[in-house]
């Protein structure tokens, strides 16, 4: 104590101000950004009315579209069998389509071939439709930044959330449940 | 006018996604597009879009196949005489503002534009007050007694002395130092207070 009270700190003002004029602003991003989840990535999609599609379902057959999905609730996976959480997350979704009945489930295939895609389900069951994206233009609609991303969307055609990442079953069921919610 | 052109071209952009781009919705506003004068302005607009899997890569800089297909889209609507903000807006729409690497200039984006000049302006002004301050400081040093005055100490003056001595082989200081050789004889007496 004696010592620090033999040398007085010496602190520079001007510094001081400008050292504070950086690292305040900065605190503050950090600090009100502390509660967000990171894999909760603000779409500007969200809220807004999702992007219609007509698409092939893998192996062939009628088209399905945006508007003859209408009237429940939508879940619509962007995946593809190069995609490791793809896979992880598989489980979950398919479960969710089992366990929401009231609950539309859809695939989109991200930037895959058909035929890998047609194995995947043959081999993995599967319990909801896959839609084949060749050029990419529902993923791009839907802002899709890589796989897996799921839209949950309401049924009136409003895109409630977005996730990023692979779903897990709890996850899955919260925001299903909000999807229902807003569409009261 | 213009914002709810470019707004109702951003809906008709991400309606049937399928059936190619903007099938419903307004017609676009400009001619179409073909041959070297489309390849040119695909690149020019592609190169305004940053490809959403990469770091820090445009659209028409990219081999990704997102990067692919967006270019693509882009292509399409330019041939289909969308025009660039149009089109640009359009992604905006699915991907936010993000996707433009060039920022529109509002709000908080300012000070992208504005944050360099206002940078280099601070900077400059940094720079000139130290250049003001160090530029005052020959001035200040003819007030501070020449490597050759001694202390008034006679003791240390001699010490002075004899250290000068061992270090420049004379007592006087350093040879051609202000007032060098002559202006002193050596001892004591030479010392200025």
């Amino acid at each position: 104590m004696e010592v620090s009270a033999a040398r007085p700190a010496r602190v520079n003002v001007k510094v001081l101000a400008a050292a504070s004029l950086v690292v305040v602003p900065l605190l503050a991003i950090l600090v009100l950004n502390l509660g967000r989840d990171p894999r909760s990535v603000r779409s500007p999609l969200v809220g807004r009315e999702a992007p219609g599609f007509a698409l092939s379902p893998v192996g062939g057959g009628a088209q399905v579209a945006l508007d003859s999905l209408r009237g429940k609730p939508l879940v619509v996976n962007f995946w593809a069998t190069w995609c490791v959480p793809c896979f992880e997350e598989q489980a979950a979704l398919s479960a969710g389509a089992r366990a929401f009945p009231g609950v539309k489930f859809v695939g989109v295939i991200y930037e895959d071939e058909e035929a890998r895609s047609a194995q995947f389900l043959k081999e993995r069951g599967e319990p909801y439709p896959s839609l084949m994206d060749p050029e990419g233009k529902t993923a791009i609609a839907y802002g899709v930044f890589g796989v897996p991303e799921t839209f949950f969307i309401d049924g009136g055609g409003r895109i409630v959330e977005k996730h990023v990442g692979p779903l897990d079953s709890e996850t899955l069921a919260l925001l299903v449940r909000r999807t229902l919610e807003s569409a009261r | 006018m213009r914002a709810v052109i470019t707004l109702a071209l951003a809906l008709a952009s991400v309606a049937p996604a399928s059936s190619g781009p903007a099938t419903s919705g307004p017609p676009p506003s400009g001619p179409p597009l073909s041959g070297q004068a489309l390849d040119a302005r695909t690149e020019s607009v592609a190169s305004l879009l940053r490809c959403p899997v990469c770091q820090g890569l445009s659209v028409a800089d990219s081999p990704a196949t997102m990067a692919r297909n967006m270019k693509a889209e882009v292509r399409e609507k330019l041939a289909a005489g969308y025009q660039q903000e149009e089109i640009l807006a359009g992604f905006e729409r699915s991907y936010g503002e993000f996707v433009r690497l060039e920022p529109t200039l509002h709000g908080v984006n300012w000070l992208v534009w504005a944050g360099p000049i206002a940078g280099l302006l601070i900077g400059a002004l940094v720079v000139g007050a130290v250049l003001r301050r160090t530029g005052r400081a020959p001035a200040a040093a003819e007030e501070l007694p020449s490597r050759h005055t001694l202390p008034d100490d006679p003791r240390l003056a001699v010490a002075v002395l004899r250290v000068r001595e061992l270090a420049y082989g004379w007592p006087g200081g350093i040879e051609g130092g202000p007032g060098a050789r002559g202006g002193e004889s050596g001892g004591p007496a030479g010392s200025r207070s």
